[in-house]
């Protein structure tokens, strides 16, 4: 229960800081929907190609603005030493993963939301209908992303050139996360492979529910070393 | 409330920033913490908050708390003078974020009235990011009013502060010493220190030089901090 209060508490605080800055949500908007431009003139995408190419080049725009959000997640806490504010507090520091986690997820939900149907009229793809199930795979997709994300950021909060850095410790261990969400979509998106799509979605889950948990237990020791 | 610290010992590479730091406080010690730049002053208090791993040593609180044990450990606060406040929160707002952080009920006449012992009560809706420096350690000075640590820990308070600013701070730490709180302050204002402390501790490279009670008059001291002088000049205590 005091993990929740904690949590919402510094989610409040995080996202009073994010309406009042507003740098990473507008900085993250943009830039996906730059990258779209940019595979909208670069690539054709045959309709017989678009189940397989779509949703790699969706993710493809996920984590690089997912990146660029992540690199900003610990801002707020370098500037005045606010993190060492928070550090000498008895907050639970698995609130601390939590709130950042959700806070991310938040951000790139919001991104995603606008970006795939802009993905849809920009290619000129058929099946809306999708958009749906699509988007809570997504979903999932990004919560494995946010919570390795947010442990891996904070792992190279203190290094020199962390903007460097995160993406090379982040992106092959995001690996297993972005073929599950990829497979999955791929399957809702051709009816034939729509089977395969539950034991991607199983993984998918499963690879959540690890790095959540593993998150929340490991987080203290991430943070104060 | 007992703060035993023995052989306390941190190295950053090859390069020892304290060794073998012994001392013991009690409840009511108010300690002036000296020495020159990179004598390891900063480096023992964010050791003693935690902030920074010890390389050896212990760090052990004895007794009870003289706050009600909501916590597992004794609450120790570190009053960094203009930092440890989010710039885009109004003071109010940053005041009432950590009063919950550490559990308190967010009493906003309880947030008024801290302001108001510290002059800001007319700038509570202002962001921080917008104080000058004294003003924002007056906002730290009413955050640790508001959550009464056992242990407080000041690195350089009296750069920024004025006259009034000064005041505030001392009869801030005399009213916590004398409700059993521990007080341990790292500057270089050494009179003003002097005045304020009940001990006096000075580090040279990391290693403790100078540890006693204070007295009237004090030659000890006078000796141990006279190599700390600029050429030329003298110290009296």
């Amino acid at each position: 229960m005091e993990l929740l209060k904690q949590t919402s508490l510094l989610l409040w605080k995080d996202l009073l800081l994010e309406v009042r800055r507003r740098d990473s949500l507008l900085t993250m908007f943009f830039f996906g929907t730059l990258l779209l431009f940019v595979f909208h003139f670069s690539f054709d995408l045959p309709p017989d190609k678009v189940a397989e190419m779509a949703p790699a080049l969706l993710w493809l725009a996920f984590l690089f603005t997912g990146t660029l959000g992540l690199t900003q997640l610990f801002q707020v806490e370098r500037e005045n030493h606010t993190l060492e504010a928070l550090l000498l507090s008895p907050l639970d520091r698995g609130a601390l993963f939590l709130a950042k986690s959700c806070f991310n997820l938040l951000l790139m939900s919001l991104v995603e939301l606008v970006v795939m149907p802009l993905f849809w009229i920009l290619f000129n793809l058929q099946g809306w209908n999708l958009l749906p199930q699509l988007f809570l795979v997504t979903l999932l997709g990004t919560v494995g992303f946010c919570v390795l994300g947010t442990m891996m950021s904070a792992i190279t909060l203190r290094a020199r050139a962390r903007e460097l850095l995160l993406p090379l410790v982040l992106f092959p261990l995001m690996i297993p996360v972005i073929l599950a969400t990829i497979r999955c979509m791929e399957g809702i998106m051709s009816a034939e492979e729509v089977g395969a799509a539950g034991s991607w979605l199983r993984l998918l889950l499963g690879f959540d529910v690890i790095f959540l948990t593993v998150g929340i237990l490991i987080f203290d020791q991430v943070i104060e070393s | 409330m007992r703060l035993v610290v023995e052989r306390l010992s941190k190295a950053y590479n090859f390069l020892w920033a304290l060794r073998d730091f012994n001392v013991e406080l009690e409840s009511g010690d108010l300690v002036a913490l000296l020495g020159p730049n990179g004598a390891g002053k900063t480096t023992l208090l964010k050791l003693l908050v935690g902030l920074i791993t010890r390389t050896s040593g212990s760090i052990r609180f004895d007794g009870p708390s003289r706050i009600a044990p909501l916590f597992s450990r004794p609450r120790t606060g570190l009053l960094m003078p203009a930092d440890h406040l989010y710039d885009n929160l109004t003071v109010r707002e940053n005041l009432s974020f950590f009063l919950s952080l550490y559990g308190y009920r967010c009493d906003l006449q309880m947030i008024d009235d801290a302001l108001e012992e510290v002059a800001l009560l007319d700038r509570g809706t202002e962001f921080v990011g917008n104080l000058s420096s004294g003003m924002r350690c007056r906002v730290s000075l009413a955050k640790w009013k508001l959550l009464q640590p056992d242990l407080l820990l000041l690195d350089e308070p009296y750069g920024v502060l004025d006259g009034s600013g000064i005041d505030l701070l001392e009869r801030f730490l005399r009213n916590l010493v004398e409700n059993g709180g521990i007080v341990i302050m790292a500057s270089h204002h050494v009179s003003r220190a002097l005045k304020l402390c009940r001990r006096a501790l000075i580090l040279k490279q990391g290693r403790l030089i100078f540890n006693e009670v204070k007295r009237q008059p004090w030659p000890s001291f006078d000796r141990a901090f006279g190599e700390f002088l600029p050429q030329g000049e003298e110290w009296s205590s």
